[in-house]
């Protein structure tokens, strides 16, 4: 087919009327008959201590109640709630060593929020007072806050099968030295003309998905579990889960529910092991398991903070030489995603430009904070954080224009991509940061802000990034899809990864029309319960369209196959000559000549033989599609993000302007579910860099666990927003489509701090950059006119 | 703990209720009602997501007691629907959108519900400072600002132009 006719327009969504109307059930709004209500009882008062008693008889008695339990009345087993064991062979994950070190309650408190016992009630008030009545004793434990805190020599350890405290470094047998990169950093820095170097702080970002967590479980009389949740990756919950309660995974069943809001928070499973065993406990009634919003902010993996050291060496004509790097993280009191986030830190690092030599640290320590793990970006605006500073600290040494400077050095097609060997099948970063920098006006406001006068001074900045399409080769990437015709061509597909709310069942099921030639009407697609549905690994990693759209579109091209075989025998030409429009099969040369796709699909459902003649209707058989997909290749989106601040030199007030968001994306399957991402992005991107961070007092306990005390972006701090869709299409992803899930938050992080350091001179090296760190810089530093930083 | 008879007009509907008297609104409309339609986002007021209108004004339901609402005419989205056809705002929020993962959806439609009724003619700051009290973490806010523009120009009996819909396929 030469033009498509519905991928490429804003076809509407398949979920929003139900979510304008509120008919949409999230997890929360399930009811059942039966139905009990359970409460995790956590340790709120300690950040780390031992459990000396625990007395669960006053929870016992109270009224409402139908059992407790504590940690011997649940299985000893350990888990791991995050998924990356499940991703990777035996061997890697022996090599990465990614343990199961979370107990359904513990009695070693290791974060605020530490699940100690449960209770199963009545009504969600009597669990809640019975709740109050659980008797306690604790044995307050040094707390660590930091890397340095908590490997400090006689430190209590987490787990004896990380000493040191240490959770994760980048293994020797994959990076020698525990390093990633390639080429000889130490000569090359000795080569250099310009060396920018500095440590930097990164955040502790909270996701603020809106949906706080909810869970309803329920083992039914023949010993099935099934468990309703918003986890952005059934089927490796249902894994999980099986291994967990040793159920044999035909007796795990997860029901999906609708998603409110995922942003990596969903990735894998946060309160499932406790609604699961509450409900093991009363088998034959739903347990249903609500976290408040206090509760959800403490006991879900947030983004990892850290100490982020670099420094970069460049020929005084601008050329990079070398980039060194160390990214240690502070983990929170368990191992989940320990490895991810310290390797793919470095991944983007040496997927963005041309360094020939590179050398980066990943590590991970325990501390109690909270816990960390997945989180849109998964080490991106980290990266984007320092490095994208320092290169333009670099240009400001060597007189270079950051965006000609970037255009000259980023990677691009047949250059290594974030994982050695896996090269850049397209890219058009170029494309952004033209479009991009002349919707800003970058030439004229660079040279405009460069000399100022008065407390008010603007600047622009810029700054690029890469990203991925889903996890290969460092991750397993599998989908299973169905696609099944209807006797009348209408076609149902089963696909088991979610929609988040980001819109992707609504670009699968145009990917799914556009490929068959049916009526994007005519095309239903549900995620599928586990029992049904097929293996998926999940919606992490910007794969859904990217890999599951090739999974629907060679599932489809399936389905076409056999039709177009049933109607070459019909129409006596090969099936090779045909095409199909709108339900019709038709001859290529002739199109007068062809058949509707329904008379197929009811001949081979209601087959007969024909009383007269003897011959049989058409060709028997219902039509169904099959793949169990596994994706080639992975081509990374690029991005280039512009910010124009203003900044009250007298108050330390940042105010975004504008931002200017310019992806390559390949292919725009729904043109406005991508714009919305990359709008959404810029939203967490600029909470990133300005105002986001979760706070802690010395003993652990979170400070700002609510939305007064976090500050998030709000519809009047938004700036004026400039979204640059620059469609290339990829020569791989399904209709040419690279991924945009997470990679619109990444640049407007660098971006924004760069346009600080063209305002006033200064660059910080904390994340969020506040009003009190920009007024301390200032007194420190004075305002700086950007002009006068050049040497040249 | 004490109950209290009351009598709560829901979305045109009557109902007679007991309930005891530290239950939400919130409380209420899901727990005893089974109306989910309306979200816990918070529970402190913060988020917006529980958002209906009493006698026509917006109000967090998780922080208003169900036993102060006696003899109250209390709308919740769904009630804006007539079985499944959108009403303006809701139509707005499809057509601009302006609605992903849809948790805030029903908050922001409330919301504007209660801003176009005092001000039907919002400026953009107008719309943007109204929306402060309801948190979205999907959009960045932007499409559901074109949301709320479009709902203040459909508006029923509104002569205004109406901006062209983006292309649909139908």
């Amino acid at each position: 087919m030469s033009e498509q006719a519905i991928v490429g327009t804003n076809a509407p969504r398949v979920d929003v009327r139900d979510k304008a109307t509120g008919q949409a059930q999230y997890a929360a709004d399930i009811r059942l008959p039966g139905m009990l209500y359970g409460k995790v009882v956590r340790c709120w008062e300690h950040a780390h201590a031992r459990v000396k008693r625990l007395d669960l008889s006053a929870a016992a008695a109270s009224p409402g109640v139908v059992r407790v339990l504590g940690p011997k009345d649940v299985t000893p087993k350990r888990y791991n709630s995050s998924v990356l064991d499940l991703m990777v062979s035996e061997s890697m994950h022996d090599m990465l060593g990614d343990i199961d070190d979370q107990p359904i309650f513990t009695d070693h408190v290791k974060f605020q929020g530490d699940a100690i016992c449960g209770i199963i009630a009545r009504t969600e008030e009597a669990a809640e007072r019975a709740a109050a009545k659980v008797v306690v004793e604790y044995e307050p434990l040094p707390v660590y806050l930091t890397a340095e805190a908590s490997r400090a020599p006689g430190a209590v350890q987490f787990t004896p099968e990380k000493p040191g405290n240490l959770a994760f470094q980048l293994p020797e047998a994959m990076f020698p030295n525990h390093a990633l990169g390639g080429g000889d950093v130490e000569a090359a820095m000795r080569e250099a003309d310009v060396v920018v170097e500095d440590a930097f702080y990164v955040p502790k970002q909270k996701q603020c998905q809106m949906e706080p967590h909810a869970y309803v479980a329920k083992v039914d009389s023949g010993g099935r579990l099934t468990c309703w949740t918003s986890s952005q990756m059934p089927k490796l919950v249902q894994r999980k889960l099986s291994k967990l309660f040793d159920l044999p995974m035909n007796l795990v069943k997860i029901v999906p529910t609708v998603i409110g809001g995922g942003f990596g928070t969903r990735l894998g499973m946060i309160s499932e092991p406790q609604a699961c065993a509450m409900a093991l406990a009363v088998p034959g009634h739903p347990v249903k398991l609500q976290t408040l919003r206090e509760e959800d902010w403490v006991i879900s993996p947030s983004r990892h903070p850290g100490k982020y050291w670099m420094r970069i060496g460049f020929k005084r004509d601008g050329s990079p030489l070398a980039c060194d790097a160390r990214f240690e993280n502070y983990k929170g009191g368990y191992y989940l995603d320990a490895s991810g986030t310290a390797f793919t830190a470095g991944a983007w690092l040496g997927g963005m430009y041309r360094f020939p030599a590179l050398r980066y640290h990943g590590e991970s320590y325990f501390t109690n904070q909270g816990l960390t793990g997945a989180y849109r970006g998964y080490g991106n605006p980290q990266t984007n954080f320092v490095l994208e500073q320092l290169i333009d600290r670099a240009c400001a040494e060597f007189g270079a224009d950051p965006v000609e400077w970037r255009k000259k050095w980023h990677k691009g097609v047949g250059d290594d991509g974030w994982c050695p060997g896996v090269t850049y099948p397209s890219c058009a970063l170029d494309e952004c940061l033209d479009r991009g920098a002349a919707a800003i006006g970058w030439t004229e406001k660079r040279r405009k802000y460069a000399k100022q006068d008065g407390p008010i001074r603007r600047g622009v900045g810029v700054a690029v990034m890469n990203h991925t399409s889903g996890a290969m080769p460092m991750l397993l990437e599998h989908t299973a899809c169905t696609v099944k015709l209807n006797e009348d061509a209408t076609a149902e597909i089963l696909f088991a990864c979610s929609d988040m709310g980001q819109g992707s069942h609504t670009a699968l099921k145009q990917i799914a029309a556009e490929t068959l030639g049916f009526p994007f009407e005519h095309v239903q697609l549900s995620p599928g319960t586990s029992d049904v549905a097929g293996f998926d690994i999940g919606a992490h990693a910007s794969r859904t369209i990217y890999v599951g759209g090739a999974a629907v579109k060679k599932a489809c091209e399936e389905v076409k196959r056999q039709l177009f075989e049933r109607a070459s025998l019909q129409l006596g030409v090969p099936a090779d000559q045909l095409d199909i429009r709108d339900k019709r099969i038709f001859v290529q040369e002739d199109p007068a000549r062809g058949i509707d796709a329904e008379a197929i699909t009811r001949a081979g459902v209601y087959h007969f033989i024909d009383p007269a003649t003897g011959e049989p209707g058409g060709v028997p058989g219902q039509i169904q599609g099959y793949v169990s997909f596994f994706p080639p290749h992975n081509s990374p989106p690029f991005g280039a993000s512009f910010a124009e601040v203003e900044i009250d030199t007298e108050t330390g007030e940042v105010r975004v302007v504008e931002l200017v968001n310019a992806h390559d994306i390949g292919r725009a399957i729904n043109p406005a579910a991508v714009e919305g991402q990359l709008e959404g992005g810029i939203q967490q991107g600029l909470g990133f860099v300005l105002s986001e961070e979760i706070y802690y007092d010395a003993d652990g306990r979170v400070q700002n666990n609510s939305f007064t005390d976090y500050k998030m972006f709000g519809p009047e701090d938004m700036p004026k927003i400039t979204t640059i869709l620059v469609e290339d299409a990829d020569p791989i992803g399904p209709y040419g489509a690279k991924s945009v899930g997470e990679s619109g938050l990444v640049s407007p992080v660098g971006a924004v701090a760069n346009a600080i350091f063209h305002a006033i001179g200064i660059q910080f090296t904390e994340a969020p950059i506040t009003p009190e760190k920009v007024l301390k810089g200032i007194l420190e530093k004075g305002v700086r006119d950007y002009a006068t930083i050049r040497r040249s | 703990m004490k109950n209290r008879e009351i009598t709560l007009h829901i979305n045109g509907e009557e109902y007679r209720l007991n309930v005891a008297v530290n239950r939400t609104l919130l409380d209420v409309l899901r727990d005893e009602l089974g109306m989910t339609e309306t979200k816990y986002g918070c529970g402190t007021g913060e988020c917006g997501a529980c958002t209906v209108l009493v006698e026509g004004k917006e109000v967090n339901s998780c922080l208003t007691l169900a036993a102060t609402m006696d003899g109250k005419r209390i709308t919740t989205v769904a009630g804006r629907a007539d079985f499944g056809r959108l009403d303006h705002i809701q139509q707005a929020f499809v057509d601009e959108a302006a609605i992903q993962c849809g948790y805030c959806t029903p908050g922001m439609v409330m919301k504007t519900a209660s801003l176009l009724a005092k001000n039907p003619d919002p400026s953009e700051a107008e719309i943007r400072h109204a929306l402060e009290g309801n948190i979205c973490r999907c959009t960045g806010y932007e499409k559901i600002v074109k949301a709320v523009k479009k709902a203040a120009a459909t508006m029923p009996g509104r002569a205004a132009a109406v901006e062209p819909c983006k292309e649909v396929v139908q």
